[in-house]
């Protein structure tokens, strides 16, 4: 979570028309305190049950965690992009990341075109 | 050609058969984890955490409709990445 937020304006478009969710099955206090003492501006949810992780497919039922399953979903909710998993030591899993956001949420040309 | 040279051949034949045989036998398809890209992100309900603290009400992944939305599973909170 820190990479994404350290990349945050340059990956997600500093959030503008871009939500960017966090599942895990961590109970919400822990979610609480990791996510104040980190201040990313991304939001998450405990998945304590392992409900969306199941549906998801991504719950390891074997050693009970969630595997870091990554999806993008456009504006009218259909998938457009799935890693599994998605590389966080990779520079270039952000990089191809980038792409997909930017794919969906073209960068606006600055007032006047380019100089 | 020697004797030696073509017992290897010879054997060599017998290695490499079954594993012609085995490479030409299509692999068993595996199938696709999670929702397949094209199809629609199955919803769910959630109450968001965000750095301020856990938000009053719960929303559904269809509310965010209109916006793009990155679903990122982890295993754990302070793991790396």
């Amino acid at each position: 979570m820190e990479a994404y937020r350290d990349q945050y304006a340059t990956l997600f478009n500093n959030g503008r028309g871009v939500v960017v969710l966090g599942v895990s099955v961590d109970p919400d206090s822990t979610l609480i305190n990791w996510f104040r003492e980190i201040e990313t501006p991304i939001m998450v949810m405990g998945d304590t049950d392992a409900k969306v992780s199941r549906l998801y497919q991504a719950y390891n039922e074997t050693n009970k965690l969630d595997s870091r399953h990554l999806y993008v979903i456009d504006k009218t909710g259909k998938v457009t992009y799935k890693t599994l998993p998605f590389r966080v030591m990779a520079q270039d899993a952000y990089t191809e990341l980038e792409a997909e956001i930017d794919k969906l949420n073209p960068p606006k040309a600055p007032p006047g075109g380019a100089p | 050609m020697t004797h030696a040279r073509l017992s290897t051949l010879v054997a060599a034949a017998f290695i490499g058969l079954p594993l012609t045989a085995s490479a030409q036998q299509p692999a068993a398809p595996q199938p696709e984890v999670g929702p397949k890209v094209g199809e629609m992100a199955p919803d769910f309900e959630f109450t968001g955490i965000t750095r301020y603290g856990k938000l009053a009400n719960s929303q559904k992944l269809s509310d965010l409709r209109g916006q793009t939305v990155v679903l990122a599973f982890f295993p754990k909170a302070r793991t790396r990445g």
